[in-house]
């Protein structure tokens, strides 16, 4: 009963004093961090690394874990109060969290966010606990046609993305995947748009386009309308109580996506972001009342927020357990591991249990730290709505450039934030929702390499998603929901 | 109000860069301690820096030239073979070209210098950089590390051999997929020994997978073979998944595992693929600072201590200097323009 033992070693681990006090440096770390619009896990993570440098390679990593979810839990929380997303995975959570904030609900927003990324990453550690070893066989068995056709389900969000005009939002979606192939073309190695700028050769970073299209857009928008007397309205922090009905509405999304996102986390390269897109639209599909979603829904909030931290965990999944990471952000994590001279794979279970086990079972701490750290200082962030709005106008556009500075330390990349800031006003102005650009920017650059990667492996044939079952099954569920609600409004108009 | 914003936007860089920099100094302000500069007694002394040092590492932290940049600034303090502080940078971005192009601005300058590796030369050659090597000052070369090829453990090839001869026959009967792009490192290190073994390498389908994706591609069996680096097969080997029919060294590596891997050469393939690593300073790097550094850099490849950073992380001691660095980067280059050019990617078309 190797694993049985291993996981008592990785209790006693997390639960020693030396434990408990790195995982809540890391999660006070990273929640800080993370709340701050335009730095995410990737800066948190980045940042620590130097710090662990000598260190004792248990406590360290355990550390950088909470750093990691610390930061996806605090990231809500720019998202919500700003409008400003410091991480992809919080992108969704702007949709109806800033809108409650608006209506003067900030505090009901925080809380729903707080007990919706709590449920969503406690749950995902018991699944994480239960099921790693076995999970690790899932995580690879996701060829390019299967990840085509994953981003390629959740395009579909588009339609479920718009409010009004269904062109103008396939128009912004369709600029969106043209911004996403800027950029050395990692199939041929040729640089595309670039335009001889060697500034470009990486392409756009996504922070540059959230923060220009959500943060710069609304504070441009907040400048115009200062005389508007609504404006005023949003300064009030409301009851942070939930009352029972609010409970009760999220109970079924924090559930459902709890689990959900957890398995799109496992998947190597899909991730928080994508699981929160996927969470939010399964959401609207099975909601009553779709309507509400994108004003300030409770379901809206809580199934991206729940899911993005359960995708977090689930991202432990592959790398721990084979060594290999999903994202940037995990990325930036194997990293960490092999400065302290620790190699993930298959073997760091039976040959160090105290490292994969004690990681596991931090997460435990983690999660209870950070809500017990996140509750009861609500009141504090929500004062940032007080802060007169010229100031706070100007520290949204410090921190956005500030986030998108810190990315790689190039000017260039803030004449391109500023460049997205006027974008994104023009799209407000002549409403050209921003929601589906910014889905189409980062499911785009995925499908497209995973398309060609597809092709290159099947020499040019098509039958490669088709024979794959896992893909075919992808695409059936996506043209399925693209097909019902227009059959459910055919036969609306029939009756 | 301006000014008030600008300070405490001033303040909260600084503090990030305090946070960042674990060796004190970063090095950012040039004008710092002028006051202590050396030399000034009217002797004619060697030059020794008059400042804090820069590494800069042109990819994230974490990475094989981050890896590189910290532990040699770490054993230099530590060891006290340079007393100045030593402060490592990441300029991440371009495959490196962001981080050349920060070094290529701090022309003539003693206290700067960056890690650099085969896409330095790569980079350039398929017209993705502003700068070549050329363009900088070599300071000395400091360690190598090579190329691996595995395939499942279930795989019909057990050797390289048994690979080449179907790929002889049909060279689009295989895939190959590595982390970097077509025509930089993992796809070039590849071709370069099919080349040798006689393969129609401008007809290799090699698969680019920049997300991390690599060897789940190899796992599930999407693709047939990954060309990475020696060290990120270890784990998998020792799991049983994937085993390595060959590396690119001159003889057999050490260590547990790593012995086990066969060379090309012993395989009958006459070729080897060097991942070297060394330093290089700005353009116009006066040259008794590059004698001073290099130097420095021979007392820290000989040191026990880096000697055990070295078998930390797997490297093979590679020290080179002078003219002969010089040559070695002349004939490296010329022998990756002329692959990519018969692959149809060079910058030339």
């Amino acid at each position: 009963m190797g694993s049985i033992e291993g996981i008592i070693t990785g209790f006693q681990t997390a639960f020693s004093l030396q434990g408990i006090l790195f995982v809540s440096i890391g999660v006070l770390v990273g929640t800080i961090i993370g709340m701050l619009p335009g730095l995410g896990p990737i800066t948190a993570i980045a940042v620590m690394i130097p710090v662990t440098f000598g260190m004792d390679p248990s406590s360290a990593l355990i550390m950088m874990a909470g750093v990691y979810y610390g930061a996806v839990f605090g990231g809500s929380t720019s998202s919500i109060l700003l409008n400003a997303p410091g991480i992809s995975g919080t992108v969704a959570t702007a949709f109806d969290g800033y809108p409650m904030a608006q209506r003067g609900e900030a505090g009901k927003a925080l809380a729903i966010a707080a007990i919706a990324s709590f449920v969503g990453g406690t749950v995902s550690v018991f699944l994480l606990m239960a099921l790693a070893p076995a999970l690790s066989s899932v995580a690879v068995s996701f060829g390019p046609p299967a990840y085509f056709a994953l981003m390629f389900m959740g395009l579909t969000a588009i339609s479920s993305l718009s409010e009004g005009s269904t062109l103008k939002a396939l128009i912004s979606a369709v600029v969106g995947f043209m911004v996403a192939t800027i950029g050395i073309d990692g199939q041929s190695g040729t640089p595309r748009f670039t335009f001889g700028n060697s500034n470009l050769m990486e392409g756009l970073d996504f922070l540059v386009i959230a923060l220009g299209l959500f943060a710069l857009a609304e504070v441009t928008t907040l400048i115009i309308n200062r005389k508007d007397s609504s404006m005023s309205k949003n300064k009030e922090l409301g009851s942070l109580r939930l009352s029972k009905n609010d409970l009760n509405e999220m109970k079924g999304p924090v559930t459902r996506q709890s689990f959900l996102g957890f398995i799109i986390g496992v998947l190597p390269g899909a991730g928080a972001t994508i699981a929160s897109f996927i969470s939010y639209i399964m959401e609207k599909r099975l909601a009553k009342n779709p309507e509400e979603f994108g004003k300030g829904s409770i379901k809206g909030l809580a199934a991206p927020e729940s899911s993005n931290n359960a995708a977090t965990s689930g991202a432990f999944v592959p790398l721990l357990s084979l060594g290999i990471p999903g994202s940037g952000t995990t990325a930036v994590m194997l990293g960490a591991f092999l400065v302290l001279g620790i190699q993930p794979g298959p073997l760091l279970m039976t040959d160090r249990p105290e490292i994969f086990w004690g990681i596991i079972a931090s997460m435990y701490i983690g999660n209870i730290f950070l809500l017990i750290l996140n509750l009861p200082l609500i009141p504090y962030f929500a004062k940032i709505l007080q802060i007169p709005r010229p100031l706070l106008i100007s520290l949204v556009i410090m921190f956005s450039m500030i986030g998108v500075y810190s990315i790689s330390f190039n000017t260039f990349d803030l004449y391109m934030l500023l460049l997205f800031g006027v974008v994104g006003f023009l799209m407000r102005l002549f409403a050209f929702p921003a929601p589906p650009f910014i889905l189409a920017f980062i499911l785009g650059g995925m499908m497209e390499q995973s398309f060609r990667q597809s092709l290159t492996i099947s020499n040019g044939d098509l039958m490669i998603f088709i024979n794959d079952p896992i893909a075919l099954s992808l695409i059936i569920v996506a043209l399925l929901t693209f097909v019902f609600p227009i059959i459910k409004q055919i036969r609306a108009k029939k009756r | 109000m301006k000014k008030f914003l600008l300070l405490l936007s001033f303040s909260f860089v600084l503090i990030l860069a305090a946070c960042g920099g674990d060796n004190g100094g970063d090095g950012g302000d040039e004008g710092g301690d002028d006051g202590e500069a050396a030399g000034e007694d009217g002797e004619e002394t060697a030059w020794e820096p008059e400042q804090s040092i820069e590494f800069v590492a042109p990819a994230g932290a974490g990475g094989g030239w981050d890896t590189t940049a910290r532990m040699t600034a770490q054993v230099f303090n530590e060891e006290g073979i340079i007393e100045e502080d030593i402060g490592v940078i990441n300029r991440e971005g371009g495959g490196g070209a962001v981080g050349w192009s920060y070094i290529a601005g701090q022309d003539g300058s003693n206290h700067h210098m960056f890690v650099g590796s085969p896409p330095l030369l790569l980079v350039p050659l398929n017209g993705q950089a502003e700068q070549t090597y050329e363009d900088f000052t070599p300071i000395a070369n400091l360690i190598a590390d090579y190329a691996a090829f595995a395939v499942r453990a279930d795989a019909e090839w057990d050797t390289m051999d048994e690979l080449f001869e179907d790929m002889r026959e049909d060279p689009s009967s295989v895939t190959v997929v590595g982390t970097s792009s077509p025509g930089s490192m993992d796809h070039i290190q590849f071709v370069q020994i099919a080349d040798a073994a006689d393969v129609d390498i401008t007809e290799i389908r090699y698969v680019s997978d920049q997300e991390g994706g690599a060897l789940t591609q190899l796992l599930n069996g999407s693709v047939d073979v990954f060309s990475t680096g020696v060290a990120e097969t270890i784990e998998q080997v020792r799991a049983g998944e994937i085993k390595v029919l060959g590396v690119t060294s001159e003889e057999r590596l050490e260590g547990e595992v790593l012995e086990d891997f066969p060379t090309m050469i012993e395989q009958g393939i006459d070729s080897t693929f060097i991942n070297w690593r060394g330093f290089f300073g700005p353009p116009n790097m006066d040259e008794e600072a590059v004698t001073y550094y290099q130097e420095k850099f021979r007392e820290l490849s000989d040191s026990e201590a880096f000697g055990e950073i070295r078998d930390q992380y797997g490297w093979n001691e590679m020290y080179m200097e002078g003219e002969e660095y010089q040559n070695f980067l002349e004939e490296q280059n010329s022998e990756m323009e002329a692959l990519l050019n018969e692959l149809g990617l060079g910058e030339g078309e």
